[in-house]
């Protein structure tokens, strides 16, 4: 037992601490000089006693610098490898510090402001504003721009931050999926290596670890919570963001579906924006799509203003959902479920 | 995972400490409402930060953390004048690199904003991002933002911006009628892959908030604008309210209700069965059938009567489209 009452140190305190005394050796601490000596552990520190939960907060600590992206490594000792107790920690100046030739333009610290600004939510949006205080930390100051932006993605959806975890990680997840089209949702064991977000909705692009075939799937349409396991799975070398919007963009250019919109109306002008689509006469356009079953989403909610002419299943399911939609709404329905008995449709 | 919480915010204070030392360096004399601003930080957090920075060193060959092995500032300069002062160095020289993940955010966020005018210039993007992969720890994230096209109507906007004159354009309204419109330009915004324009609408005298994708024959004017951007406070968000507007309550499978957040249900209620019940603000009756066809979920309008009875007729003439 501590026979004086130690003061309390801040954490932010303490991981500054252990920031300075790493980065100020070159031959690296044993875990031990570190408990005994650096501020905010050594007020807690027993010698020659039991100090396994500050050992705990140094495991801690260490796993939250790193997340900065602070290079804190492990020197093994040369004469006992594999000796925990003689490893030794270290942070190297030259891995530690922005490289000096990297430098940003008043117009580059603009774009990179806006570009941190991007993000609403979750983790992407705290460490684009730990980016950006790094960037302030530069000096340098942002051009004003002519125009007001004010861009935004979203990444609501509750399997983005596991998926992102995941993908870090190099790790296989397990999430129940409900395909497009399909009544019930089945189980997916996959191995992520990309989110992309294309035409506006998140994907995760993944291998599937006993095939080696690369899918993708709707984040929106991932039923449940994602489970992180701990099965690795390396990033095939090819596996990249890059190639799986690649990849979407083809499916893009290869499906296409013939639709008549009323002329003037908001489905003309908005499809004959989409990207790829081809106006014909009589107000007929070719639209591309990635997804059939999203594409008919989005169609049945332009409702009246747009007819599907091809292909024949999306005719059919545009069809299904409005008529859906017509008997939910019905005078009838209404009356059941104001009267609390839910009749509810699935 | 709950016990992480707090060291989050923890860590968000370490990387501000590493960010702002370097700059107090490069800034022999600053004053703590100059360091304030370039930060976008409040004064109480720097001072709070030059304090603890002040008392923060590394243990030193005495292990004892003696004067000469911590920070110093000029402490009645900090005390009187609201002035940071550096008088002793530890450690640190130069800003910490971007983690691979942070790197990923602003990359990606690059990604986004790449189809924008201004961004033409592809090679410069390019080039940013890899200046940011090489200042990162390690190989940034594989997330990604589909660039696209952004219409041409993006381009004419920043014109009309720079030469201080009125756009106008055809845009539909929810009731359907199309009319010319004559627009100051303040801002554009975004969610996703979905382009806003709000501005100053000289039809209507009022601000209003139109979809890039709607806008149809868009044409430079030389009438000179009467609204700029700093003159008024433009709410966020998109959708402003109106008197006109209407409460309409929408039952949905309980797992989709928060796709509807943009929408800001003014209530949520469990309605039993894995269903919930929120009142959704609709400018107008007609937006109300387009907005549950498009939800997933299976939504159904439940009151009021008459926007059930909209979508209803709606859902049924686009259905009757399709009997052979």
């Amino acid at each position: 037992m501590a026979a004086v009452r130690a003061p309390r140190i801040p954490v932010e305190e303490r991981l500054f601490s252990l920031v300075l005394a790493l980065l100020a050796t070159d031959a690296g601490l044993t875990k031990t000089e570190i408990l005994s000596t650096v501020q905010g552990y050594r007020q807690k520190y027993v010698s020659g006693g039991d100090n396994a939960a500050l050992e705990r907060q140094f495991e801690r600590d260490k796993d939250d610098i790193r997340e900065l992206g602070v290079p804190l490594e492990t020197v093994d000792d040369p004469s006992a490898a594999g000796d925990n107790h003689l490893l030794r920690y270290r942070i190297l100046r030259g891995d530690y510090e922005l490289p000096l030739d990297i430098s940003f333009s008043p117009e580059e610290t603009a774009l990179l402001t806006l570009a941190g600004m991007v993000w609403r939510e979750g983790t992407l949006s705290a460490e684009s504003r730990r980016a950006l205080l790094k960037l302030r930390s530069l000096g340098g100051t942002a051009s004003v721009p002519e125009l007001d932006y004010a861009p935004r993605v979203r990444s609501r959806d509750a399997a983005f931050e596991p998926l992102r975890t995941a993908l870090d990680r190099g790790v296989v997840v397990r999430f129940d999926y409900l395909k497009p089209g399909e009544d019930a949702p089945r189980r997916r064991e996959v191995a992520p290596f990309a989110l992309v977000q294309h035409m506006g909705r998140w994907m995760v692009s993944v291998v599937e670890p006993d095939t080696s075939s690369r899918k993708n799937f709707l984040l929106s349409r991932i039923v449940g919570p994602v489970t992180v396991t701990s099965r690795s799975f390396p990033r095939p070398a090819d596996a990249t963001a890059d190639s799986a919007l690649e990849g979407l963009d083809r499916l893009w250019e290869q499906n296409t579906a013939t639709v008549r919109a009323v002329p003037g109306s908001d489905a003309r002008t908005r499809l004959g924006k989409r990207r790829g689509t081809v106006v014909g006469d009589d107000d007929v356009l070719v639209v591309h799509y990635s997804d059939r079953q999203v594409l008919a989403e989005e169609l049945t909610a332009f409702g009246p203003e747009v007819v599907v002419l091809a292909p024949a299943e999306l005719r059919a399911l545009v069809a299904d959902r409005l008529r859906d939609l017509a008997s939910d709404h019905a005078a009838t329905s209404t009356s059941a479920s104001a009267s609390g008995i839910g009749g509810d449709a699935s | 995972m709950t016990d992480r919480r707090p060291s989050l915010h923890a860590t968000d204070k370490l990387a501000f400490l590493l960010s702002l030392v370097p700059w107090l360096i490069d800034h022999e004399r600053v004053s703590v409402a100059e360091a304030a601003a370039h930060f976008g930080v409040g004064v109480a957090d720097i001072r709070r930060a030059v304090e603890l920075i002040a008392v923060s060193g590394i243990p030193g060959d005495t292990a004892q953390y003696q004067h000469a092995d911590l920070f110093d500032i000029a402490w009645d300069d900090f005390e009187q004048n609201d002035v940071i002062v550096l008088t002793n160095l530890v450690a640190i020289d130069d800003t910490p690199r971007f983690s691979a993940r942070e790197a990923a955010a602003l990359i990606a966020g690059l990604q986004y904003l790449s189809s924008l005018p201004e961004n033409a210039d592809r090679g410069a993007v390019a080039s940013l991002m890899s200046k940011l992969s090489r200042g990162a720890s390690g190989e940034p994230s594989q997330v990604a933002v589909a660039q696209d096209e952004t219409s041409e109507v993006l381009a004419l906007v920043r014109e009309a911006v720079e030469r201080g004159v009125q756009l106008e354009f055809d845009y539909a309204g929810v009731r359907g009628l199309v009319e010319r419109r004559r627009v100051d330009p303040l801002r554009v915004e975004s969610l996703d892959a979905d382009w806003y324009l709000r501005g100053w609408d000289h039809l209507r005298e009022a601000l209003r908030t139109f979809r890039l994708d709607r806008i149809a024959s868009p044409a430079l004017t030389d009438v000179r604008i009467t609204h700029r951007a700093s003159d008024l406070s433009l709410p966020d968000g998109f959708f402003e309210g109106s008197p006109d507007d209407l409460d309409v309550v929408v039952e949905i499978d309980a797992a989709a209700a928060p796709l509807l957040d943009d929408y800001r249900p003014v209530d949520v209620e469990d309605a039993g069965d894995g269903r919930a019940r929120l009142t959704l603000r609709v400018g107008h009756v007609g937006t109300v059938a387009r907005l549950v066809s498009g939800l997933p979920g299976r939504a159904r309008v439940v009151a009021p009567d008459e926007a059930r009875q909209a979508v209803a007729d709606w859902a049924a003439g686009a259905a009757a489209r399709y009997d052979d």
